[in-house]
C-alpha cells in the first residue's frame, strides 16, 4: 500500500497547478480544490489505517534506494497528522468558499487563493511525510512561501506591515534551518534521517549538541516557542479569517512535529530535556499572560495558540511514552480547536463587524448558534472536561506526575495555571462579546432571517459546525485515538520501527 | 446510569424547543427527567438498605485510566435522591417563577437540566477522573446559570468569579487525583484505597484534593464566591447553591474520609476550615439585611458544619453528617424558594422594607417556619434529629472532638439566631413600616417549598427509617464504641442538653440583635474576596507588564532576540568545546582567495552603502564573486545558475528601485546601530566557527560517493548535479518549483491586487501609451519613436530567438553537460527581460503572448504529472526510464523520461521571470503612468527621521 | 575533511554584513541582507562537500570530482531565494505605494499595551466589579433599635 504515501503531496500539488491554469474560472477552481482536498483526506485516512495495521510505509522517490535518494515515510505519527490536518484544511476551504461567495469574491483574489492554498497543503503534507532532512526544508519552504502570499492577500496596509514581520522572521528561521542542514551534511555526509540517526551517534558530543540546538532554533521559531514566537500575534490576526484559522491550526504544529521527529529520531539522549522543560514552562505562562492582556479576540486567540504550544513541548521534554503520546494527542486536539476558534472569530467579525472586545456585545442573544459554535471550542481550549483539551492535558499531567522532579512539578503547576488563565481569558471574551448588552454599532439583523443569512452565510457556519463536531468527536473516539498516539509514541521512542522500515537490512 | 445521563443530555437539547412551544409550563415537562431519576433511585432503596451497590462500567480512554465507571452505594444514593428530588421540585417551581416572556428561558431550561445531569453523574461516578469531568461540568453550567441575566455586570462578574474559583480548586483537585491515581495504579474510587504510599507525596495529594472540595463547597478560604453567586435567579440559588452543586465538595469529603481520615492533614485541615467557615458564616448571615444573602451566608456556614462532621472519620459522625446533609438540602432549598416567592410577589428582599407579610401570607409563613425549625433543629424535624446525632457523636469522642464540639454548639447558636432573624425579617410586622403589598402566589408556586419543608418534617418523624438507609454508609467507618442510631428521642442525653443550650443562646442572641445595633460593628473579614480581587488585578497587571516587555511589536527586536539566542547557544557551545579541528587549509586554489576578497569587500561595502542602487550593485558584485567561487570549487552548474540568478535579481531590483527614493532613510540612534553591528559581527563569527567545526569533524563518507556509478546506469545522465536535480532528488525540485509558482503568484497578488487587475498578468490589455512624459531614471521610452529604442528593439528582436534557442539547448543538454531546466529557463527569462527593457510592455507581450499564471501552472502540471505518470506505469513516484529507440531517419535516440520533468522546471522558471516582468515591470509602469503614488503617504515616525 | 579558511572568512563576512542589514528598518536593506546571508549559507553548504573537478562523468576521473550533492542543495536554495527576493521586492514596492516609504512599522496593538504597561494600567477591555454589584455585607440599614 506504499503507493499511497506520495499522494497527499502529489494531489494538492496537481490541484495547485490546475487551479492556477483556470484562474479565470472560479467555479472550476472551487471544484478542483474541493476534489483535491477531499481525495487527500481519503488517502490520508487510508494511510492511517494501513500504517496502524502494517507499520511505517516507506517510498523511495524515483526508485533510488535510501540513503541515496529522498524517501517519504508515513509512520503512525505522520499519518495521524495528515488526517487531522487535511480534515481541518478541507473544512477551512469550504468556509473560505462560503466567505467568498457571500462577499461576491471581491475581497480576496481567488485566482491567487486556490493555488496558494493547495500549495500550502502540499507543503504541510510534505513536511509530515519527509524522511529526508533537506526535503523537510523544502516542504517548509513551500508552506512558508504559500503562507506569505496568503497573509498578504488583498495587500492592505495592515497586512503588508504584518506580512513583512512574518516574512522576515520566517526567512531568518529558514536561513537557520538551511545553515543547520549545511552543517549536518558537512559533519555527517548524509541527509537521510534514518541514517542520520546512526551517524549523529558518531559525532563529538558538543558538535551534535550544536546541530541539535540549531535545528531546535529553526523549528522553535516556526512553532512559536518562547522567546522566539513573539512575531506570531503581530502577524496572524491581520489575515482573512480562514487564512488565520488554517495558519493557527497547522503552521505552528508543523514546527512542533519537526521538533518531535528530530528530537526522538536524531537526538534521543534527552540531554536538553531540562532546557525544553524550562522553555515549555515559559512558553505557556508568558503566552497566556499575553492573552490576558489582549482586548481583541483574534489576538487573544493567537496568544493562547502560543501558550498551548508549551503543553506539546512539555510532552516532548518528558520523552516518555505517556508524555509523547499526550503531546501527539494534544497536537491533534489543538490543530482542530484553534482552527475552529479562529473560524468562529471570523463569524463573530462578520456578525459583530469587529473582533475588538470593547465594541462587541450581546451576540449570545442575537446569534445563538454562533455562541454555541464559540462556546464549545472555547471550553475545549480551556481544557474543560470532557472535551479533548482536557484529555490531552490529562495525558500530559499524568506523564508529568509519573516523572516527578522539581522542574517537572514546576511545569505541571504552570500547566495547571495556564489552563486556568486560558479559562479566564476566554471567559472574558464570552462575558464581553456574547453576554453584554448588544453594542449600539452592531449591524442590525436581529429578527430578520434573510439579513442574518447574509451576515452568517450557511457555507461559513456549516464547516465551523463540522469542525466543532469533529472536535467533540475527538472526545468520543479518545480511546482508540490514544491507542494510536501511544503506539506512535512507543515507536518514536524505540526508533527501530522507523529505521528498520527505511533500512530493512540495517542502516548503512 | 448511562441511560439516565443520556436522558438528561437529550432533554437539554430538547428543552429550548419545548420552552418555545409551551412557554414556562414546559419546565414541568423538563422536570420529568429528574423526577424519573428520583423514582429510579427509590426503586433501589432495598438494595441500598442492605449495603448493596449498583455499578456500571464502560471503557473510554483506557490509556489514561479514564473509564465511564459508575457505582451507587448508600451515600451517593442519598445524593441522587436529593439532587433529583430537589431538581424536579425546583423546575416545577420555576414554571411559576418565570413570567411567560422571560428572555433566555429556553437556554435556562437546557442548562438547568444539563446541570442536573452533571450533578447526577458526579455523585454516582466511581472513577476519580470521571468525577472530575462532572465536577467541572457543574462549574460550567453554574457559570451559565449565574449569568442568566447577562446584561447585568454583576451577574457576569459573579458568574466568572464562581467559575474561576471552583475551577482553580478543581484543577488542584485534578492534580491531586492524578497523584493518587498514578500511585495507586487505578482511578477507581472504590479501589484507590489500597496500596497508597504515605509521606510527603500523600500529604500534597490530599491537600490538592481538599482544595477542590473546599472551593466547591465555598468553605474557607473560598467562601466569597457563593454570596456573589446570588446574582443568579432564585431557583438556581435554591438548587445549585443550596441543595446540589455546593454539596459536591462536602460529598467528596464524605466519600474520601473513610480512606484518608487517618492520613494527616486530612481531618485537621477539614476541621480547621470547616470551623472557621461555620462560625464566620453564621455571624455574617446574622448581619445581612437581604433575605437571600442571609440564606447564602447561612449556607456557607452550614457547609462548614457538614464538612467538619463528614471529615471526622468515625462512624457516628459520618451518620450525623449524612443526616445533616440531607436535612440541609431540604430546608435550605425550601427557604430559598420562599424568598423567591417573597421577592416575586413583593418586589423586595430587604428586611427593612418588608412588614406584616406573615399575616397576609400565612401559608407562606408556615412553610418558612417549618423549614427554619428544621434549620435551627427544633423537634420533631429532621434537622433536630441530625443535630442530636452530631452533638452525640462528638460528645463521645476524644479531647479534640470535644474541642470541636464547643465550636459546633456555638455555630448552632448562631444558626438559631439568624434563623429567627430571618423569620422576623421576612414576616414580622415592624413598627413604623406599612404592611408590604404582596401579589398572590398560587398554590403551584408554593407547592415546591411546602413539599420540601414537609419532607424535612416527615424525615424527622421517620428517623429510624432514615437511620436504616444511612447506616450502610456510616458502617464503612471504624466504629468507636456503641453505634448511634438516628431517632427523635434518645432520652435525657448530654446531646439534648447541648442542643437546648444552643437554642437558648441563639434565642438570646436574636433578642439582643433586636435591641441594640452595637453588634453590627463586629465585622468578620475571614473571606478572601479581597484576595481574589487583588489576585485578579495582579494577574491583569502582570499580564500587561510582561506582555509590554516581551511583545515589543518591532521586527528588529524579534530578529534580535532570535539572533541573540543563536549567538548565545551556538557561540557558547563553540567556546565551551569546539571541537576545534587541528588540520585546515588556507585555500584549494589561489583563485578562491581572489574571489573571496571580492566577496568580502563588496559585502561590507554593501552593508555600509547609503544609496539603494549602490547597495544593490555591490550585492550583485558579491553574488558574482560567489559564482566565481563556485567555478573554482568545481561546480559549473552552480556557477551558471548563480550568475543567471544574480542577473535576474539585479533586473528585478532595478525595476522596483526606480520607484523608491534613491537614498535609504537615515539610520536611527547610534546606540541601536552599534548593537546592530555587534549582533552582525557575533553572528558572522559564530557562523564561521560552526562551519569550521562541522566540516573539520567529518569522518563518514558522503552518500554522494555512490552517485557517479548510478548516475549513468540508473539516471541515464552524465551530469551528476542534473541527475540529482531531476531524478535522485527530483522530489526536492518538485517542491522547489512549487515554491517558485507560489512566489510568482504572490508577486502578482501584491502588485495587481484585485482580481480584475490580475487578468492583466496575461498581458492581453496593454494600456495606451502616454506621450511627453518626463523621462526618469531607467524608464524606457514606450513606442514613442526614440531612435535609440528602435535600434535596441531591433537588436533584441534579432537576438531574442537565438537566446531562446540557446536556452532550449541548455535544457536538453543539461542531463550530460552544465545546463538543465533552471539554467535554460533563466536564460529564456533574461531574453524576455531584455525585450521588455528595450521596448516596454508591448514588446514583452509580443515576445510572450501567454499568461504567466498559465505557464506556471503548466510547468508544475508537467513536472508533477511526470511523477504521477511513473506511478501509473507501475514505478515509484518520479521514477525515470531510459528509452533507447531506433527511430527511422533519426537513427538512435537516447531519451530519459526525467527530461519531461526538466521541461516542467523550464516552464516554471520562464513563467516566474515573465510574471516578475509583468508585475514589477509592466504593471508598475502602468501605476506610474496613471500617477499612482503612495496612496496614503504618512510621514515617517520621528525616530526614523531623526 | 579539512576546512578551507577562505570559505570560513567569506561565510563569516556574508553572515555578518547580512545580519547587520537584516536588523534595519528599511525593507530594501533587509532584502539585501537576506540576499547576502543567502549567499553565505550557500558557501557554507558548499564547504560541506569535497572540492574537485566538475562532477560530470566522462570529463574527468570520478575520484577527483567535487561532491555533487551540496551543489544540488545549493541550486535549490538559490532558486528559492530568487523567488523570495521577488516577493520581498513586491512587498517593498507595495509598502511604498501605500505609505510612501518602505520602513517596517511597529505593531500598533503591541504599542498600545506597552503604553498601558508604562502607565501601570490594566487591559481596557475587561470587566471590573465596580458597578452594580450586590455588596454582600450590608452596613447600611439602621439597626432595629435605632428606629
Amino acid at each position: 500500500m506504499s503507493f499511497l504515501v506520495p499522494l497527499p503531496v502529489i494531489i494538492p500539488a496537481l490541484g495547485a497547478a490546475l487551479t492556477l491554469m483556470m484562474a479565470r474560472r472560479p467555479g472550476a477552481q472551487r471544484a478542483v480544490s474541493l476534489t483535491a482536498l477531499t481525495t487527500t483526506l481519503v488517502v490520508s485516512s487510508a494511510l492511517l489505517v494501513v500504517t496502524a495495521a502494517e507499520g511505517p510505509q516507506v517510498v523511495a522517490v524515483g526508485g533510488w534506494p535510501p540513503p541515496l535518494g529522498i524517501i517519504l515515510v508515513a509512520d503512525k505519527l505522520a499519518a495521524l497528522m495528515l488526517v487531522v490536518s487535511t480534515a481541518v484544511t478541507l473544512c477551512v476551504l469550504v468556509y473560505s468558499i462560503g466567505q467568498g461567495s457571500a462577499d461576491g469574491d471581491e475581497e480576496t483574489p481567488l485566482s491567487v487563493y486556490h493555488p496558494t492554498y493547495l500549495a500550502l497543503t502540499a507543503g504541510v503534507t510534505n513536511a509530515f511525510l519527509s524522511g529526508d532532512l533537506f526535503n523537510l526544508y523544502v516542504g517548509f519552504e513551500i508552506l512558508l512561501v504559500a503562507s506569505y502570499v496568503l497573509l498578504t492577500l488583498g495587500s492592505t496596509e495592515n497586512r503588508i506591515r504584518a506580512g513583512t514581520t512574518y516574512v522576515v522572521v520566517s526567512l531568518l528561521s529558514s536561513v537557520i534551518f538551511l545553515s543547520a542542514l549545511g552543517l549536518v551534511y558537512a559533519a555527517t555526509g548524509t541527509l537521510n534521517m534514518a541514517q542520520l540517526a546512526g551517524r549523529f551517534d558518531e559525532l563529538p558530543d558538543n558538535l551534535r549538541l550544536l546541530l541539535q540546538g540549531m535545528l531546535l532554533l529553526a523549528f522553535g521559531i516556526k512553532a512559536a516557542v518562547f522567546p522566539l514566537g513573539a512575531w506570531l500575534p503581530d502577524s496572524y490576526p491581520t489575515a482573512p479569517a480562514p487564512v488565520t484559522a488554517v495558519f493557527a491550526g497547522l503552521l505552528t504544529k508543523v514546527g512542533v512535529y519537526a521538533i518531535i521527529r528530530t528530537e526522538t529520531l536524531l537526538f534521543p539522549d534527552g540531554r536538553i530535556a531540562d532546557v525544553l522543560m524550562v522553555i515549555s514552562l515559559l512558553t505557556m505562562v508568558v503566552g497566556i499572560l499575553g492573552a490576558v492582556a489582549q482586548s481583541d479576540i483574534k489576538r487573544l486567540l493567537s496568544f493562547t495558540l502560543i501558550s498551548h504550544i508549551g503543553y506539546m513541548l512539555f510532552g516532548v521534554a518528558l520523552a516518555s511514552e505517556a508524555g509523547l503520546s499526550g503531546a501527539i494527542f494534544y497536537i491533534a486536539h489543538h490543530i482542530t480547536i484553534q482552527t475552529t476558534l479562529f473560524l468562529a472569530a471570523g463569524l463573530v467579525e462578520r456578525r459583530g463587524g469587529t473582533t475588538a472586545l470593547d465594541r462587541l456585545g450581546g451576540l449570545g442573544r442575537i446569534a445563538p448558534l454562533l455562541s454555541v459554535l464559540f462556546f464549545i471550542p472555547a471550553l475545549n481550549l480551556a481544557g474543560i472536561p470532557p472535551f479533548s483539551g482536557f484529555l490531552g492535558k490529562l495525558g500530559l499531567l499524568q506523564a508529568g506526575v509519573d516523572e516527578s522532579g522539581p522542574l517537572v512539578w514546576a511545569v505541571v503547576a504552570g500547566g495547571v495555571l495556564t489552563s486556568l488563565l486560558t479559562l479566564y481569558a476566554i471567559g472574558r471574551v464570552w462575558n464581553l462579546a456574547f453576554w453584554r448588552a448588544p453594542h449600539p454599532d452592531l449591524p442590525r439583523a436581529d429578527d430578520d432571517s434573510e439579513g442574518s443569512t447574509v451576515l452568517l452565510p450557511k457555507l461559513m457556519v456549516a464547516p465551523t459546525f463540522a469542525l466543532v463536531a469533529f472536535s467533540v468527536a475527538l472526545t468520543v473516539v479518545a480511546g482508540p485515538l490514544f491507542g494510536i498516539t501511544s503506539e506512535a509514541a512507543a515507536d518514536l521512542l524505540a526508533r527501530t520501527p522507523y529505521i528498520e522500515a527505511v533500512f530493512p537490512d540495517g542502516a548503512p | 446510569m448511562t441511560v439516565l445521563l443520556a436522558c438528561y443530555a437529550s432533554m437539554a437539547v430538547l428543552a429550548p424547543a419545548l420552552v418555545r412551544w409551551l412557554g414556562p409550563k414546559a419546565l414541568y415537562a423538563v422536570a420529568a427527567v429528574p423526577a424519573a431519576t428520583f423514582a429510579w433511585a427509590l426503586a433501589h432503596t432495598g438494595a441500598m438498605r442492605s449495603g448493596g451497590a449498583v455499578t456500571e462500567v464502560h471503557p473510554w480512554v483506557p490509556q489514561l485510566g479514564q473509564e465511564l465507571a459508575f457505582r451507587m452505594t448508600a451515600f451517593p444514593w442519598l445524593m441522587v435522591l436529593l439532587v433529583s428530588g430537589v431538581g424536579a421540585l425546583v423546575l416545577a417551581y420555576s414554571a411559576h417563577y418565570f413570567p411567560a416572556g422571560e428572555a433566555g428561558l429556553g437556554r435556562f431550561a437546557a442548562v438547568f437540566v444539563g446541570f442536573a445531569g452533571a450533578m447526577l453523574g458526579l455523585v454516582v461516578a466511581d472513577d476519580l477522573l470521571l468525577l472530575y469531568v462532572f465536577w467541572e461540568l457543574t462549574s460550567v453550567f453554574s457559570y451559565l446559570l449565574i449569568g442568566h441575566d447577562p446584561t447585568r455586570r454583576a451577574s457576569r462578574w459573579a458568574a466568572m468569579q464562581a467559575l474561576l474559583v471552583t475551577t482553580l480548586g478543581g484543577l488542584a483537585m485534578l492534580v491531586g487525583f492524578i497523584m493518587l491515581g498514578q500511585h495507586a495504579g487505578t482511578y477507581r474510587l472504590s479501589a484507590v484505597v489500597e496500596d497508597l504510599p504515605g509521606g510527603a507525596y500523600l500529604v500534597v495529594a490530599l491537600v490538592m484534593v481538599l482544595l477542590g472540595a473546599l472551593s466547591k463547597s465555598a468553605l474557607f478560604p473560598f467562601s466569597f464566591w457563593l454570596p456573589n453567586a446570588m446574582a443568579a435567579p432564585t431557583p438556581v440559588s435554591a438548587y445549585l447553591h443550596a441543595a446540589a452543586m455546593v454539596k459536591a465538595g462536602v460529598f467528596l469529603i464524605g466519600m474520601l474520609t473513610p480512606v484518608f481520615a487517618a492520613d494527616p492533614p486530612w481531618r485537621e485541615a477539614v476541621w480547621a476550615c470547616g470551623a472557621l467557615t461555620f462560625l464566620f458564616g453564621g455571624w455574617t448571615a446574622l448581619r445581612q439585611t437581604d433575605l437571600k444573602l442571609m440564606l447564602a451566608y447561612g449556607t456557607v456556614s452550614q457547609l462548614g458544619m457538614i464538612g467538619i462532621v463528614l471529615g471526622s472519620g468515625f462512624r457516628d459522625a459520618a451518620l450525623a453528617g449524612a443526616a445533616l446533609l440531607a436535612g440541609h438540602a431540604m430546608f435550605k432549598a425550601a427557604l430559598f424558594l420562599v424568598v423567591g416567592i417573597v421577592d416575586k410577589t413583593t418586589g423586595t428582599r430587604e428586611i427593612y422594607s418588608l412588614s406584616g407579610l406573615g399575616a397576609r401570607r400565612p401559608a407562606l409563613a408556615a412553610v418558612a417556619v417549618l423549614a427554619v425549625a428544621s434549620m435551627i433543629g427544633l423537634p420533631p424535624t429532621f434537622g433536630f434529629v441530625a443535630k442530636e446525632a452530631m452533638l452525640a457523636a462528638f460528645w463521645d469522642g476524644g479531647p479534640w472532638e470535644r474541642a470541636m464540639l464547643a465550636c459546633l454548639v456555638a455555630g448552632a447558636a448562631l444558626t438559631v439566631a439568624y434563623g429567627l432573624r430571618f423569620l422576623w425579617g421576612a414576616f414580622a410586622r415592624k413598627p413604623g413600616l406599612d404592611d408590604t403589598d404582596a401579589a398572590p402566589a398560587g398554590p403551584g408556586f408554593l407547592a415546591a417549598p411546602a413539599l420540601l419543608a414537609l419532607a424535612g418534617l416527615a424525615a424527622g418523624l421517620l428517623a429510624p427509617g432514615a437511620d436504616g438507609l444511612l447506616a450502610p454508609y456510616a458502617d464503612r467507618y471504624p466504629d468507636t464504641g456503641h453505634a448511634y442510631h438516628l431517632a427523635l428521642w434518645h432520652g435525657l442525653t448530654p446531646a439534648l442538653g447541648l442542643s437546648l443550650a444552643a437554642l437558648a443562646a441563639g434565642f438570646g442572641l436574636y433578642l439582643a440583635t433586636r435591641r441594640t445595633s452595637a453588634w453590627r460593628a463586629v465585622k468578620l473579614r475571614l473571606t478572601s474576596g479581597a484576595v481574589y480581587r487583588q489576585a485578579q488585578n495582579g494577574i491583569d497587571r502582570l499580564a500587561v507588564e510582561l506582555t509590554g516587555r516581551t511583545q515589543r511589536g518591532s521586527l528588529p527586536f524579534y530578529l534580535g532576540v532570535i539572533l541573540v539566542s543563536l549567538v548565545v547557544l551556538a557561540g557558547g557551545l563553540l567556546l565551551f568545546d569546539g571541537p576545534w579541528p587541528h588540520r585546515f587549509r588556507l585555500f584549494d586554489t589561489p583563485l578562491q582567495l581572489a574571489a573571496g576578497g571580492i566577496i568580502v569587500a563588496a559585502a561590507i561595502a554593501a552593508a555600509l552603502a547609503r544609496r539603494r542602487l549602490t547597495a544593490m550593485v555591490l550585492t550583485g558584485v558579491s553574488g558574482y564573486g560567489v559564482a566565481a567561487l563556485f567555478i573554482f570549487h568545481g561546480a559549473p552548474d552552480l556557477a551558471l545558475t548563480q550568475f543567471l540568478v544574480e542577473t535576474v535579481t539585479i533586473v528585478m531590483f532595478v525595476l522596483v528601485l526606480r520607484r523608491l527614493p534613491p537614498r535609504f532613510s537615515e539610520r536611527p540612534l547610534k546606540k541601536v546601530r552599534r548593537f546592530r553591528v555587534a549582533i552582525g559581527v557575533a553572528v558572522g563569527v559564530v557562523a564561521a566557527g560552526m562551519a569550521y567545526v562541522a566540516v573539520g569533524s567529518r569522518e563518514a563518507e558522503p552518500i554522494s560517493e555512490l552517485f557517479p556509478d548510478l548516475a549513468v546506469s540508473y539516471g541515464g545522465g552524465h551530469n551528476i548535479v542534473n541527475v540529482i536535480l531531476v531524478d535522485i532528488r527530483a522530489w526536492d525540485t518538485m517542491g522547489e518549483i512549487a515554491v517558485l509558482l507560489v512566489a510568482a503568484t504572490g508577486v502578482a497578488s501584491l502588485i495587481f491586487g484585485r482580481d480584475k487587475a490580475m487578468h492583466r498578468r496575461g498581458g492581453s490589455r496593454p494600456a495606451p501609451p502616454k506621450t511627453g512624459e518626463h523621462v526618469k531614471w531607467l524608464s524606457r521610452p514606450e513606442t514613442d519613436g526614440s531612435h535609440q529604442a528602435i535600434i535596441l528593439q531591433v537588436v533584441t528582436r534579432l537576438l531574442f530567438h537565438t537566446i531562446v534557442l540557446f536556452s532550449i539547448y541548455l535544457l536538453f543538454t543539461g542531463h550530460n553537460h552544465p545546463g538543465g531546466g533552471f539554467a535554460g529557463g533563466l536564460v529564456a527569462g533574461l531574453a524576455l527581460a531584455v525585450r521588455y527593457l528595450a521596448g516596454g510592455r508591448a514588446e514583452l507581450n509580443a515576445a510572450a503572448p501567454v499568461d504567466a499564471g498559465r505557464l506556471l501552472g503548466t510547468g508544475l502540471l508537467v513536472s508533477v504529472g511526470t511523477g504521477a505518470a511513473s506511478m501509473l506505469l507501475g514505478g515509484q513516484v518520479l521514477q525515470s526510464a531510459i528509452l533507447d529507440v531506433e527511430v527511422p531517419l533519426l537513427g538512435h535516440l537516447h531519451f530519459v523520461t526525467s527530461t519531461f520533468f526538466d521541461i516542467g522546471v523550464y516552464l516554471i522558471v520562464v513563467g516566474l521571470v515573465l510574471d516578475i516582468l509583468r508585475s514589477l515591470g509592466a504593471e508598475i509602469d502602468r501605476h506610474r503612468e496613471s500617477g499612482d503614488g503612495p496612496e496614503n503617504a504618512a510621514p515617517l515616525p520621528e525616530k526614523e527621521a531623526a | 575533511m579539512s576546512p578551507n579558511l577562505v570559505y570560513v572568512v567569506v561565510i563569516g563576512v556574508l553572515f555578518g554584513a547580512g545580519v547587520s542589514l537584516l536588523l534595519e528598518r528599511t525593507l530594501t536593506r533587509v532584502l539585501i541582507g537576506v540576499v547576502l546571508i543567502g549567499n553565505g549559507v550557500n558557501v557554507l553548504i558548499l564547504m560541506g562537500g569535497a572540492y574537485g573537478t566538475p562532477p560530470i562523468i566522462g570529463e574527468a576521473p570520478v575520484e577527483g570530482m567535487s561532491d555533487p550533492l551540496p551543489q544540488a542543495m545549493i541550486l535549490t536554495a538559490i532558486v528559492i531565494t530568487l523567488g523570495i527576493t521577488a516577493f520581498l521586492l513586491a512587498l517593498a514596492y507595495r509598502s511604498w505605494q501605500l505609505l510612501g516609504h518602505d520602513e517596517v512599522q511597529d505593531d500598533a496593538e503591541d504599542t498600545r499595551i506597552i503604553e498601558l504597561a508604562e502607565r501601570d494600567e490594566i487591559p481596557h477591555a475587561k470587566e471590573s466589579e465596580t458597578e452594580d454589584l450586590p455588596s454582600p455585607v450590608y452596613d447600611a440599614g439602621p439597626g432595629w433599635a435605632e428606629r
